[in-house]
């Protein structure tokens, strides 16, 4: 079933209503999870800019740490990976997650159509789950790559800014068209240290 | 109320009862210090009790800011309340810290905490979001911080935090509580104990520590997935951006970053051999961390003078070679939670009594503590361990060195010859001495503790650092004070107030410095929550024309997170308020001029500096010009302090003999309950 891309089978799924194969999304989050300071702040940027507010808990990115640990063990980054065949559209019973072609293909949730049944959240593979829930409005939600920010002046989407990348003070998140290896995390990690790095006194490899 | 939670949780240990408080009650003092200090006033009938007295009351507080995108403002969390640290009088006293926790409370609902009474048995509180249960915590009473910290965690979660954690269907999170918590240190009492959150966060000085020991609690946990309303979300990020990309450190191009507070060029403030691999760790919301997390695992999250504890001996030991003593002594430091001030002057202390061969193994002081071994882990974790388990004299030492000196019939002397470092109040000298750097021992002994407030410190380290290198600092002195003069408001464009000459430093113009410090500090630093590492910045070498964020700001960030318009002079007048609210409490407790003096040795004794602050320079006037003078080799004139005092006392508008608040001063700054209370206690100022 489907057309291959960059590799990776597609399912037939919904996508605006018709069937058809699913295209990937032109956009993508890559962390450096050695690089990144814990500071939250791209959580918070992502609450603010969706939400209007600072919730930890409606961040379309997750930083995971443990004050105990070593590094770089302390501390990884959750996001959404906008999968090529993303199992929480498929999950979706009403089509509200669906897959924004007029938008660079972002996978991303119709809030009006969203009944919050919680399917794609419990559809999404990975942990910590990648789909939100919103328990005020009892709706899901999920990275938009801020295509749908209305608390951001600046546009978003695969052809704007991303909030999380523009307030990381580290530069340890980046935004790429490039489709990354799907298989394992390794295609969403990447190094994002240079120079500067290294004059910090940090590793770069 | 855009910026805040709502309400205040105030927790009655005594009969483990809960109650709220509605924040807009305290509004008018913003958060943080000015809400601390109000309720304080409002609930501590008696402010002449001990800070062991279960009547005394410890505040918890955050601000507007807490919790959001605000860079360098976000974490930090205030407390007070009577402490026991301090000699001859237990200030009513501060200290604030950094991390998770102030965040964690207002996502759960909370803009501060209120500790009254005491339990009868040991107890934690746990707060889910809006639910409070104060919980025995028989289990967690003898863990050090770091383990009680990793237990209630586990309690709380119930299963690890590599998932989304439901406390409910309905709320999630990835995130661990926040835990606040004292070590073996507070629960033995120790008046040099903290509390501790998350590796090395400390609520250090005051002796909460022991506070909390004697109240029976343990710890606090938070974990919150509420949110926090900003008044203009848009107006936020686009602040925080324009901080970032115009102030902050660039990486793509650190040199320009080589002079800044807000982005420096050298974020880390570690003072130790760094580790071969670690990362840059910061506070939430914050634009630039200070801290890191090693891959050792030891030493993470310390910072400034903790990570100066043990450096020295170890080196000494070991031929110049730094080993790991030196991080797992700091470690031991957090674990056991105790004063990193107290423990290192304290342990140069013992060591110079030592060597004049009155103290160790037999000796009129005695103790076991093995010397040779001084550098080795298992000295240090002996020493650390004498403190928190008041072992042998261990329990004088558990008691601060000041008054383990007194105890020993020495306190004459050692403040005399300066081998107690102990300038002020019964407390340890912070490293910028009096003698030297006046700002600093102004604000500490017209205060209630060693101020750790590095306003104006730069101007030390800046020059001081380039003539250590041999180079000359840049920019000139004449110019760096001028930009810093420009944001001095109220008494802006007046350089003389950065003049660091002899003749000038028992001046009206210093005497301004130091009130526009005080002013500053207690509203925007310590009750907004700006945090001391990243603000104020006068400075920033990336600004055409050096000028730093500092004016600008500080208001900026807060109207956009509350709506209210409030301007750089609203804050500078809201702090010089609660300043009077803190020296009204000061003067009930007995305070009165005749006993804000420092040591002996400050006095008489030239000050030399040791290592490289034998160069300790600032910007003074030599011969009418500007530049940056070297300021060791003098010492205090006990006469001009005097002169300086009366001087500091009319600019403030209290009564110059006896240093108390005029009621003409306390009711313009609408504070007539205060003069009302002082009158009836017979310690209103004339005039």
């Amino acid at each position: 079933m489907g057309a291959g891309v960059g590799g990776v089978f597609q399912k037939l799924i919904w996508v605006d209503n018709a069937i058809a194969a699913i295209p990937a999304s032109e956009g993508y989050l890559l962390v450096d999870t050695k690089k990144c300071q814990g500071c939250l702040s791209c959580m918070l940027a992502c609450s603010l800019v969706h939400e209007g507010i600072e919730n930890l808990s409606l961040a379309r990115i997750q930083v995971l740490q443990n004050s105990f640990e070593k590094f770089p063990d302390d501390l990884t980054v959750a996001q959404c990976r906008q999968c090529v065949e993303p199992p929480c559209v498929e999950a979706c019973p009403e089509k509200a997650l669906y897959v924004d072609k007029k938008n660079g293909n972002i996978r991303i949730v119709d809030i009006k159509k969203c009944i919050g049944c919680k399917s794609c959240i419990q559809a999404c593979p990975y942990d910590p789950g990648r789909a939100l829930w919103n328990p005020d409005k009892k709706k899901a939600l999920k990275c938009d790559l801020c295509s749908n920010a209305p608390f951001w002046s600046e546009k978003g989407g695969v052809k704007g800014k991303q909030a999380c990348v523009e307030v990381c003070p580290l530069k340890a998140i980046q935004f790429t068209k490039k489709i990354p290896e799907q298989k394992g995390d390794t295609g969403y990690r990447v190094n994002l240290r240079g120079e500067g790095w290294k004059k910090l006194g940090y590793p770069v490899d | 109320m855009n910026g805040y939670a709502g309400k205040i949780l105030r927790i009655n240990l005594t009969d483990r009862k809960t109650s709220t408080i509605d924040t807009r009650d305290y509004e008018q003092w913003v958060g943080g210090h000015g809400m601390g200090s109000a309720i304080f006033w409002d609930l501590v009938k008696d402010k002449t009790i001990s800070g062991f007295h279960p009547d005394n009351v410890v505040t918890i507080m955050t601000s507007p800011l807490s919790g959001t995108l605000v860079p360098g403002a976000s974490a930090r969390t205030e407390v007070q309340g009577i402490g026991v640290q301090s000699s001859p009088i237990e200030w009513f006293t501060r200290s604030n810290f950094g991390g998770r926790f102030a965040p964690m409370l207002k996502y759960a609902g909370w803009d501060g905490i209120v500790i009254e009474g005491k339990a009868d048995k040991p107890v934690w509180i746990d707060i889910r979001n809006e639910e409070v249960k104060v919980k025995e915590a028989q289990h967690l009473w003898g863990l050090d911080t770091w383990k009680t910290q990793e237990e209630i965690w586990r309690e709380v979660s119930g299963r690890g935090y590599d998932k989304w954690v439901e406390l409910d269907s309905e709320q999630r999170t990835t995130q661990r509580p926040a835990v606040l918590t004292i070590g073996p240190a507070g629960e033995n009492l120790a008046r040099i104990a903290c509390l501790i959150h998350d590796a090395g966060n400390a609520s250090g000085q005051g002796g909460f520590g022991g506070i909390w020991g004697s109240k029976n609690l343990k710890a606090i946990s938070v974990i919150g997935m509420g949110g926090i309303q900003i008044a203009d979300p848009k107006g936020l990020m686009e602040a925080r951006l324009w901080a970032q990309v115009k102030y902050g450190t660039d990486l793509k191009n650190l040199d320009a970053s080589w002079f800044s507070k807000f982005g420096r060029k050298k974020p880390q403030n570690r003072f130790w051999d760094p580790h071969e691999s670690a990362r840059l760790q910061a506070c939430i919301g914050c634009h630039l961390g200070c801290k890191e997390r090693t891959n050792t695992g030891f030493g993470n999250e310390s910072t400034c003078h903790e990570t100066t504890f043990y450096t020295a001996y170890d080196k000494s030991k070991h031929g110049g070679r730094q080993t790991s003593a030196t991080y797992i002594a700091t470690d031991l430091l957090q674990k056991y939670g105790i004063n990193a001030y107290e423990a290192s002057r304290g342990l140069t202390y013992i060591r110079a009594l030592q060597r004049m061969g009155i103290f160790g193994s037999g000796k009129r002081l005695n103790c076991d503590l093995d010397f040779r071994k001084l550098g080795e882990i298992e000295f240090a974790n002996e020493f650390l361990k004498m403190i928190a388990y008041r072992r042998g004299i261990g329990d004088d030492f558990a008691e601060g060195f000041f008054r383990a000196a007194k105890k020993w019939s020495r306190l004459e002397e050692d403040l005399k010859t300066g081998i107690l470092p102990y300038s002020y109040w019964g407390l340890p000298e912070h490293g910028y001495d009096p003698r030297a750097e006046v700002e600093w021992g102004y604000g500490s002994i017209l205060g209630d503790r060693d101020i750790n407030e590095h306003d104006f410190n730069f101007l030390f380290w800046w020059p001081s650092g380039a003539i250590w290198a041999g180079k000359t600092p840049q920019p000139p002195a004449g110019q760096v004070v001028k930009i810093i003069a420009e944001k001095l408001i109220p008494y802006e464009n007046n350089p003389l107030m950065l003049d660091f000459s002899t003749d000038n430093i028992y001046s009206e113009h210093m005497a301004k410095l130091v009130a526009w410090h005080r002013h500053y500090t207690r509203f925007w630093k310590e009750s907004v929550l700006y945090c001391d590492h990243r603000w104020p910045e006068f400075i920033n070498s990336k600004v055409p024309g050096y000028s730093g964020i500092t004016g600008e700001g500080e208001p900026r960030f807060f109207d956009v997170v509350t709506g209210k318009k409030f301007s750089f002079l609203d804050g500078m007048e809201l702090g010089r308020k609660i300043w009077n609210l803190d020296n009204a409490v000061w003067t009930l407790q007995g305070r009165h001029r005749d006993m804000v003096h420092f040591s002996d040795y400050i006095y008489h004794l030239p000050y030399g500096g040791s290592g490289n602050y034998a160069m300790y320079h600032l910007p003074g006037r030599e011969k009418g010009r500007w530049d940056y003078i070297r300021v060791n080799g003098r010492y205090l004139d006990k006469t001009k302090f005097e002169e300086f005092k009366t001087r500091f006392y009319n600019l403030e508008g209290w009564d110059s003999r006896s240093g108390w608040p005029k009621r003409k001063t306390l009711e313009s700054l609408g504070l007539k309950f205060v003069a009302d209370e002082l009158e009836k206690n017979k310690k209103l100022g004339a005039g």
